[in-house]
């Protein structure tokens, strides 16, 4: 196990040079000057210069990176942002919680639609059911998440005003002149960007979870299970979901590490100030630093989550031996 | 950019500056001085007199909080650095100046007055000094008293260079601003302060001066403020207007409180404005019909407008629906430093003839704006209409258009800026079209507001043939279109407004001379340069004059539009029910 892991953390430390430097590289494909924003609009040429020379955007790109990286390593900076010269680590930790908690929250609701929706179609398959789960699914998976969060937007939040239409709230420590704040207001706010977040991957695992339990169901242990007269109930729960719902875990381990580098159209619509909207403004500024923060913030998320997910497997699949 | 800051009348020959350009400098002479003080204390008292009678000022309920919405963030609250139409909206609340709009709609609102300063200056004889008098009474909100040194301290933080303020071009003509902006020196040697006296030198004799001084970038700070130098800027900080920046979260919020020591006589009906930030236009929209929202400083998305206007009427006393003209220009200009549209004025027209206004401004919804062909707004002083270019394309037009262009298409390509937000995209295309009925294929690039004209302004960036733009008055005055945007002499500066990089001798001469005149004579040398451009080497494709379109919501009780500042509802005086 030890070994594994180790062996797994150097993969990760490889994973996130290459997702970094890919970051660096496209970034300087573009055709603009990041100098000229951070010096201000009525710099002088010379201005520019010195504001370029302080960030580190004279030298070498591999130069720049290899600076990037000892800061990150060395200090735990991710620097300081080209636009509004606040820190990254600081814009960071502002918007991972407004994004973690709609990814958490977004997971928990798609795991309880999908999880009842995908298991009775498959056990009452082509029934009615089935077939209206397999319309949501369709409807799920085809509707732009963008189309779905406007439609709740306006029908839910504002013609029936059963939810807040957009906005967000601290759970705790809402900043002065905030309106709201609180595990209430939080939770009221979150209730729509939950709903469009989770529609398209419940749809997904409905669909995924559907086809697993019905698989399982043709195995050769669950047909043995009943034929030694193992009540239904039992066969379902300890002999098919546990084997189905395998894939479904890891799935879930790499949605929610992806999610977390930001849910940008959700975010977007609802203006929660989360990871991806920071991610969304950072391009259009051109802010690399905020850039490369966002990136590193999913990348760790992406990585973490897949280990926990294949530790997690070993406890679940007896079979699976870590190595 | 989109500054919005300052509006003349509808429909009025305007005068520009409150202390009409050169009063007293043409009448050279204490006599005259006197005199013309005397009738400007005159008028003003009865405008002032039939203005308070109009307002719904002395039954509007006080207290509660107003809720504004902004689609994004200001650019600075920080009164040297906030360049941005929005951040100008709350500095009209939080603001004292040497001279103000009042807080009147119509034509008293039009005329700029003495605010901190006791009354109009005195001008020396060859109009370079000026001559303050600050009234006494004037408090910050953290109770320190507003003198003379509150406002040479906002002129020296402005020109500091160590701010980098976008507008310090605006000090061009106070002597030793210049010293100050190189780092030559520390203050400016030509704003003094002498007890209650405010004596600020200029270079030159400039007309527009006065009108310059109702900028908030020249309102008095204090004097922990004017210690605070920072580039990034100061969020919160104490003000001596009726309300002052209590807090501000980045991308989310801004709140303003009532200045507890304001004794200056404007109105402060809400107890709190608090603005919310980033909500789309489409929320924005549905939060003002639902009463969350009070105003939706953003707009309302396009097709709304005709909605609203149908349901709630049109510009009716403190109705919900309000569209007054805007004192700006939506433009295409032409870069005339690129091969394309360097010495080629058949081609500038072909394009002026071209392109379709009214589709164009239809993208905009209904009110949008009104189409032009001139570079001066209708209500600028110096406004003439010429009917130089067809605001209606028809088959006669691109014919036209096709003949000026024959011959001067020099490869047909061009490269065309635009913003990426907005209906801008699709004005874009609708130019791209109009085009390629002449034979020029337009690429368009879209690109974020600030990129643009921060590209567009700097010669070493401005790789297009033509950008989508907009000007909005920074105040009453031709020179701030004129001047700010077609003097050639500009274009080497690595930040600067004329995008179209116009630069004909002859022009920049004329503009000099008009921007030293005063009166009509002002007005007359801008009209005639205004239609002499247009017809002769067209450096835009001008296309609309907008309107300022407000929405409010069913909360609000009273409201005051001051078309002279252009910002929409004056948020000190808009009350609830």
């Amino acid at each position: 196990m030890f070994q594994y892991l180790v062996r797994r953390t150097l993969w990760a430390g490889v994973l996130f040079l290459g997702v970094t430097l890919i970051t660096y590289v496209l970034f300087f494909l573009l055709p603009a000057d990041p100098a000229r924003l951070a010096a201000g609009k009525s710099a002088t040429a010379e201005d520019v210069a010195r504001v370029s020379h302080q960030l580190g955007l004279d030298r070498p790109v591999y130069e720049q990176y290899g600076l990037f990286l000892k800061h990150l390593v060395i200090d735990q900076s991710l620097g300081r942002s080209y636009a509004n010269r606040r820190s990254v680590n600081e814009m960071i930790t502002e918007a991972a919680p407004v994004t973690i908690g709609l990814v958490v929250g977004g997971a928990i609701l798609w795991m309880l639609i999908a999880l009842p929706i995908g298991i009775l179609s498959a056990l009452r398959p082509r029934s009615l059911l089935d077939r209206g789960a397999m319309i949501f699914v369709l409807v799920g998976i085809s509707a732009p998440v963008v189309w779905i969060g406007l439609l709740l937007q306006y029908f839910v939040g504002y013609k029936w005003g059963l939810t807040p239409n957009a906005g967000y709230c601290d759970v705790i420590n809402p900043p002065e002149g905030q309106t709201c704040g609180g595990p209430w207001d939080w939770f009221y706010h979150m209730i729509l960007p939950w709903m469009t977040f989770a529609i398209l991957f419940a749809a997904i695992y409905a669909r995924m979870i559907r086809a697993n339990v019905m698989d399982t169901l043709g195995e050769d242990y669950v047909r043995t299970a009943r034929a030694k007269g193992v009540p239904e109930r039992q066969v379902i729960s300890r002999h098919v979901l546990r084997n189905a719902l395998l894939p479904v875990v890891t799935m879930l381990g790499l949605d929610i590490g992806i999610a977390l580098g930001g849910a940008i159209f959700t975010e977007a619509i609802f203006n929660l100030p989360g990871l991806g909207r920071l991610a969304l403004n950072s391009v259009l500024n051109l802010d690399l630093p905020t850039l490369q923060g966002v990136i590193v913030f999913a990348t760790l998320a992406i990585i973490v989550l897949n280990l926990i997910v294949d530790v997690l497997y070993a406890y679940i699949d007896p079979r699976i031996r870590l190595t | 950019m989109s500054l919005l800051p300052v509006r003349p009348i509808p429909g009025r020959e305007t005068t520009g500056p409150v202390v009409r350009p050169g009063c007293s400098i043409e009448g050279s002479g204490m006599r005259n001085k006197k005199r013309l003080f005397g009738i400007v204390l005159a008028i003003s008292s009865l405008v002032l007199l039939a203005a308070s009678a109009a307002t719904a000022a002395p039954t509007a309920k006080k207290g509660g909080t107003i809720v504004v919405e902004f689609t994004t963030d200001v650019d600075y609250t920080d009164p040297q650095l906030s360049y941005y139409g929005e951040t100008w909206k709350l500095e009209g609340a939080t603001a004292c100046k040497l001279l103000n709009w009042p807080d009147k709609e119509g034509a008293a609102g039009a005329v700029a007055t003495p605010e901190v300063a006791a009354g109009l200056p005195v001008i020396s004889a060859n109009g370079k000094t000026y001559t303050f008098t600050i009234k006494p009474g004037f408090r910050f909100s953290n109770n320190k008293p507003v003198t003379a040194k509150s406002f040479v301290d906002a002129f020296n933080r402005f020109a500091n260079p160590k701010m980098q303020s976008t507008g310090v071009s605006f000090l061009d003509i106070v002597q030793g601003a210049q010293a100050v902006i190189d780092g030559k020196a520390s203050t400016i040697s030509g704003v003094k302060a002498r007890g209650n006296k405010l004596v600020v030198n200029l270079t030159k004799a400039s007309p527009d001066f006065l009108a310059r001084t109702t900028m908030p970038f020249m309102q008095a700070i204090d004097p922990t403020l004017a210690g605070q130098i920072d580039a990034n800027g100061i969020n919160t900080y104490a003000s001596c207007g009726p309300y002052y920046f209590s807090a501000r979260t980045p991308n989310r919020s801004i709140t303003l409180k009532r200045n507890p020591y304001y004794k200056g006589g404007r109105t402060a009906n809400a107890d709190t404005i608090q603005v919310n930030i980033g909500n789309d236009v489409a929320v924005e929209f549905q939060n003002v019909e639902k009463g969350t929202t009070d105003y939706a400083s953003g707009g309302i998305p396009p097709t709304e407008w005709k909605n609203v206007v149908s349901k709630y009427g049109l510009n009716k006393k403190d109705g919900r629906v309000q569209v007054r003209p805007l004192l700006d220009v939506r433009y295409v200009a032409m870069n005339h430093a690129r091969p394309l549209f360097k010495d080629n004025p058949g081609l500038a027209k072909a394009v002026n003839w071209a392109v379709d206004r009214q589709a164009f401004s239809a993208q905009g919804g209904y009110l949008y704006g009104k189409r032009t062909g001139q570079i001066l707004p209708p209500g600028m002083l110096g406004y003439k209409p010429a009917g130089i270019y067809p605001l209606k394309v028809t088959p006669n037009s691109i014919a036209t258009a096709k003949k000026l262009a024959g011959g001067n298409l020099r490869g047909g390509k061009a490269v065309m800026w635009a913003s990426n937000a907005g209906v801008a995209p699709l004005q874009a295309q609708l130019i791209q079209y109009n085009l390629k009925q002449i034979g020029i294929d337009a690429e368009i690039r879209l690109l974020p507001r600030a990129q643009q004209f921060t590209n567009a302004g700097n010669p070493k960036t401005s790789d297009y043939d033509m950008t989508v733009e907009r000007w909005g008055a920074d105040y009453a005055d031709p020179y701030d279109f004129i001047n700010i945007l077609l003097d050639g002499n500009q274009v080497t500066n690595p930040q600067h407004n004329n995008y179209a990089y116009f630069n004909v001798a002859k022009y920049n001469k004329q503009m000099a001379a008009a921007s030293l005149l005063t009166g009509p004579k002002r007005g007359t040398a801008y009209a005639a340069l205004d239609g002499a451009v247009m017809r002769e080497n067209p450096p835009w494709a001008p296309m609309v004059n907008s309107n300022d379109r407000t929405f409010l919501s069913n909360r609000v009780g009273c409201i005051t539009i001051n078309e002279a500042t252009g910002s929409g509802p004056l948020l000190n005086v808009i009350c609830l029910k």
